[in-house]
């Protein structure tokens, strides 16, 4: 794998090029981002010509309640991060490794709900938040997303690959299956984990759908919500919203770059020497 | 590596426990009782996002309305998206606000439901009802029961380039659309004559709400008796076929043809040198466009009548809402004289109220005057409960018919067969 | 357990009770051995997702099951009418039902192998010792963190007959098209659009999966005298596997379920000629638009079922079952 890239020139260029085709249009909304709404709707410059930092000047000024969204938004994020990471993986790890009745049937009630589109389920899981009085509340939106059904299914994958022997060491050494999980499997899962963390990061400070049920208190908006409304009956304001969109997207790459190092080849996490 | 873990799990512990804690102070009880005399009573005012200009001056109306009810507080929630799917998903779980925004389009479905409050108890005297103009206020009255007072409106005029049209040697608007056809015509531009014009003459929405007002005149109708589809008539066909034409013959185009947005920036980028578009349109082209020259007139006759399209908002009452005598008063003040002066004062929307109207003066605008003058015979954006599926089959096929995919009566028959298809199905 | 049971389609019941069987009969034979320790702290490990995923997922997929059995009035006091399968058989005769599965179909046959391909072409190649590839890694993902609304208006704008892509295209000398007005080229713009913004996602789980491959294996291929392209297919490809599974099948239930594009590029109509209509797209329409819950989830569960076929053929080709013990 190392010494042995003959087609190397090949492989540049044809990264070269992804990497061209999938910066342009980021870099376009960034940009974008620095432009009057006037120059922004037509989308013909790529570069600005009437250079502004106004929009960015304007979510500032316009929104005093800017300070308590980016409160809720990392609040509400870390939570998520946390427990998603704690329990996807156990459950994945239970999926996938320990033998329990029914775990066949539990695997297939993980996909099952994956393939119910949640326009349908829109309503009633309203009226469950409603019945615990959850609406417009942090728990509102954290307890019901501490547990994410895609992440259990990839942690599940993962663990298929796992090296068995490790686990079955610590149990002579009569680690008890907990035990066995959070000492020996989850420091070995870090690439795993790492990703997991990066997704579940994404989807929570991203996430638009749920807030914009749950939350109805202004105070109570997430930073996405908050910076969305930039929409009027018949007029999106594009400047504006590119330029909360920029915003947004910073924590993201910063949280994906910090990750990134757990997918470098050279650490060994694995059994193997 | 188990420090980390421990720390991790304390981590979590922690997180729990705040989220308790959270949930306390998050939970602010809106408004108790019926506002008996010194309680303080909290009203929630649920809308969509807006500019921020016209943010400022819903503000500075509730400050006006607070100030004169120091007993009510107004707790303004804006849904920033989908605004009336999450109503609709908030109503069935009986949370949503007491008083909120309400599109003519959506409201004979939802005044059908029995969700909204009947207003016609609160009104006194005092309100004024007559002042309202009647085709708007008639929109959210059904069954002879007033669901909702309209707030403001806006109608679609046609904006045209002044100095476009000095270079064409055209003078005045077009009156009738026979006369819109040979403007477009003399209007369109193609410089390096790869047949596809760098200006178009005329820029337009395909859509339904932008294109119903033309029906009437030739006695064609949108729905039918049962609130059935009903546009497939031959009626219709005449009605619509002149724009059909003219998009074909590339003298007329939609804003996406020409890489733009919508309508305002089509002309504002000045890609058409007409275009129909409402009054939201007019501060969109002044805060974007300074060195446009334009001007607007009443759009051009359609079969020898005039006929444009208005659309109007109302504030409407929940009737799960605790606190109805306060938000009466909310609405009351919104639509009323003071309120609703505040409100349109910048002329961002047209006032529904004569007198407020008459106040403001915005007939005499050399912009806005056209958009007044149309609220005299524009027919509201509405057409029944069926509306947005009629609606979704409309737009969706009716946009083939321009590409030229299937001629304008098929696309019509194949809409209303669907449409009606669907209504049948869903009762 | 009882959820799922009716959780698949009525139509089928004997699968069901087969499913069932296993579970009461053979299973706590075969694991009395391990002691019922092994199958305690199971659903020890379960217990945060059955009780999350139980309240907040499966009642409400449950309610919208009951709910396709019923004519609903939802606003303005619920209320049913309980009508047997009359909106199951209402789906057969829904013309842009078909015409929404049939386009969802070519949708998922187009984008699943391909965003799968290029997210594990890429991963790998992200993973060999290039110079630069944390800039790489770092550019790959860009479409992952933008969210899809603005991706959808940045595309929207690339696509416009005056937009990047043509002008691309003209100065190439090749055809431009009319990427979202003409109906025979509308789903292949979003299909285009989705493959971008969603191989990266893939592919950074790819690489994590890369991590997990012991160096000892491709060492051993090495002395053997295997090239790169070599390792990668003998040995890089087949270890993958269950992170494949994955891939796919979430890259089938992310496809299938496709909404958010489409629903802006048509503004919500499906259109041009109902040529950007997908299932979820028809189901919102009913859902939300016209207030016909009763059939909109009996749309969402055939919708589920077709998913779950398509996963079962998948399980099998993967050999899944063989994974398990």
């Amino acid at each position: 794998m190392k010494k042995r890239t003959i087609t190397k020139p090949v492989v540049y260029g044809v990264l070269i090029i992804y990497a061209v085709v999938t910066f342009i249009p980021f870099l376009w909304a960034i940009l974008s981002s620095f432009k009057p709404l006037s120059e922004i709707v037509s989308g013909i410059t790529f570069f600005p010509e009437n250079f502004t930092f106004n929009n960015y000047a304007e979510i500032f000024s316009r929104e005093p309640l800017f300070l308590r969204w980016m409160f809720n938004s990392i609040f509400i994020t870390v939570c998520m991060v946390g427990l998603n990471i704690i329990f996807n993986s156990m459950a994945g790890y239970a999926l996938a490794r320990v033998k329990f009745a029914g775990r066949k049937f539990c695997f297939f009630l993980i996909l099952v709900v994956l393939m119910i589109p949640f326009q349908v389920t829109l309503i009633p899981s309203y009226l469950i938040l409603k019945a615990f009085g959850w609406l417009d509340t942090y728990q509102g939106l954290i307890i019901p997303g501490m547990v994410n059904a895609t992440f259990i299914f990839m942690m599940r994958q993962f663990f298929l690959n796992f090296p068995k022997e490790l686990e079955e060491a610590a149990q002579m050494d009569g680690l008890s299956r907990m035990g066995t999980f959070f000492k020996i499997v989850m420091p070995l899962a870090k690439p795993a984990l790492a990703a997991q963390a990066v997704f579940i990061f994404m989807s929570s400070w991203n996430d638009f759908m749920r807030p914009l049920v749950i939350m109805s208190s202004e105070e109570m908006f997430t930073l996405t919500l908050g910076l969305n409304s930039f929409k009027g009956q018949y007029i999106s304001f594009w400047n504006l919203i590119m330029a909360a969109s920029t915003l947004m997207t910073i924590p993201s790459l910063l949280i994906y770059a910090f990750f990134n190092r757990y997918f470098i080849k050279g650490v060994t996490f694995t059994g193997g020497k | 590596m188990k420090m980390k873990f421990n720390k991790m799990l304390a981590a979590v512990g922690v997180t729990g426990m705040l989220v308790g804690a959270m949930a306390g102070c998050s939970n602010e009880s809106s408004g108790q009782g019926d506002g008996a005399e010194g309680d303080q009573v909290t009203v929630e005012l649920a809308g969509w996002g807006a500019s921020p200009e016209e943010e400022e001056l819903l503000q500075q109306t509730l400050d006006a309305f607070e100030e004169a009810h120091p007993n009510i507080n107004v707790k303004h929630e804006v849904i920033a998206d989908q605004y009336m799917d999450v109503t609709k998903t908030r109503l069935v779980g009986g949370e949503a606000a007491d008083v909120f925004y309400l599109d003519a389009f959506e409201a004979p479905g939802l005044a059908n439901t029995g969700v909204l409050e009947p207003l016609d108890e609160y009104v006194t005297d005092e309100f004024e009802i007559d002042d309202f103009q009647d085709p708007l206020l008639n929109a959210f009255k059904f069954d002879g029961t007033q669901y909702g007072f309209p707030k403001d409106f806006s109608t679609l005029a046609l904006f045209y380039n002044e100095k476009k049209f000095e270079e064409a040697g055209l003078d005045g608007p077009p009156q009738t659309w026979e006369e819109l056809r040979e403007y477009a015509e003399k209007l369109t531009v193609d410089e390096d004559g790869d047949g596809t014009p760098e200006q178009y003459g005329l820029g337009f929405s395909s859509e339904l709400a932008r294109q119903f007002y033309k029906l009437e005149a030739y006695g064609a109708d949108v729905v039918g008796e049962n609130n059935e589809a009903a546009f497939a008539s031959d009626e219709a066909i005449e009605a619509l076929q002149p724009i059909v034409d003219m998009k074909q013959d590339k003298i007329a185009a939609l804003p996406s043809d020409a890489g733009t947005d919508w309508g305002g920036d089509m002309f504002g980028q000045e890609k058409a040198a007409m275009v129909i578009e409402g009054n939201w349109t007019v501060p969109f082209l002044e805060n974007n466009f300074t060195d446009l020259s334009y001007a607007t007139a009443e759009l051009p006759t359609v079969n020898g009548e005039k006929a444009t399209a208005a659309f109007t908002v109302a504030y409407v009452m929940n009737k799960e809402s605790e606190v109805k005598e306060a938000s009466w008063e909310l609405i009351s003040f919104l639509t009323g004289k003071e309120g609703m002066e505040i409100w349109t004062s910048k002329g961002l929307a047209l006032p529904t109220r004569e007198s407020v109207a008459e106040e403001l003066g915005f007939d005499e605008d050399p912009i806005r005057g056209a958009f007044v003058a149309g609220g005299e015979y524009a027919q509201p954006w509405q057409a029944g409960p069926n509306l947005p599926t009629i609606n979704n089959n409309f737009n969706n096929q009716f946009t083939s018919a321009l590409l030229g995919d299937q001629s304008l009566e098929e696309a019509l028959k194949k809409a209303q067969e669907t449409a009606n298809k669907e209504i049948e199905a869903a009762n | 357990m009882e959820p799922a049971r009716k959780e698949t389609p009525s139509h089928e019941p004997d699968k069901s009770k087969k499913s069932k069987q296993p579970n009461k009969k053979q299973k706590p034979k075969r694991y009395m051995s391990k002691g019922w320790k092994e199958g305690l702290s199971g659903y020890l490990f379960m217990s945060p997702t059955i009780f999350t995923i139980g309240v907040f997922v499966v009642i409400p997929i449950l309610y919208a099951f009951y709910l396709s059995f019923n004519d609903v009035q939802l606003l303005g006091g619920i209320g049913y009418e309980f009508i047997g399968l009359e909106n199951y058989t209402r789906t057969f005769d829904d013309s842009r039902a078909l015409i929404a599965l049939k386009n969802t179909a070519e949708y998922v046959l187009i984008v699943v192998p391909v965003q799968t391909c290029l997210a594990l072409l890429l991963a790998a190649a992200l993973n060999s010792n290039i110079r630069g590839k944390n800039a790489f890694r770092i550019i790959f993902f860009l479409p992952t963190v933008t969210s899809s609304a603005v991706l959808t208006i940045i595309f929207m704008w690339m696509y416009n007959p005056d937009g990047l892509i043509n002008s691309f295209l003209k100065f190439l000398s090749l055809p431009t098209y009319n990427w979202l007005a003409d109906p025979d080229i509308a789903l292949k713009s979003i299909m285009i659009m989705n493959i971008w913004a969603t191989a990266p996602f893939f592919m950074v789980i790819y690489l994590a999966a890369m991590q997990d491959i012991s160096d000892s294996v491709y060492e051993a291929a090495t002395i053997d005298g295997a090239n790169w392209w070599q390792k990668f297919i003998f040995i890089t490809v087949p270890i993958l596997k269950p992170v494949t599974f994955f891939v796919v099948v979430m890259g089938v239930i992310g496809t299938f379920q496709l909404f958010d594009q489409s629903y802006i590029f048509s503004g919500g109509s499906g259109g041009p000629n109902n040529s950007t209509l997908t299932v979820v797209l028809l189901i919102y329409q009913y859902a939300f638009k016209s207030l016909d819950m009763g059939y909109a989830s009996a749309l969402a569960v055939v919708l589920a079922f077709i998913i779950m076929i398509v996963t079962i053929i998948q399980k099998k080709f993967f050999g899944e079952e063989k994974l398990h013990d």
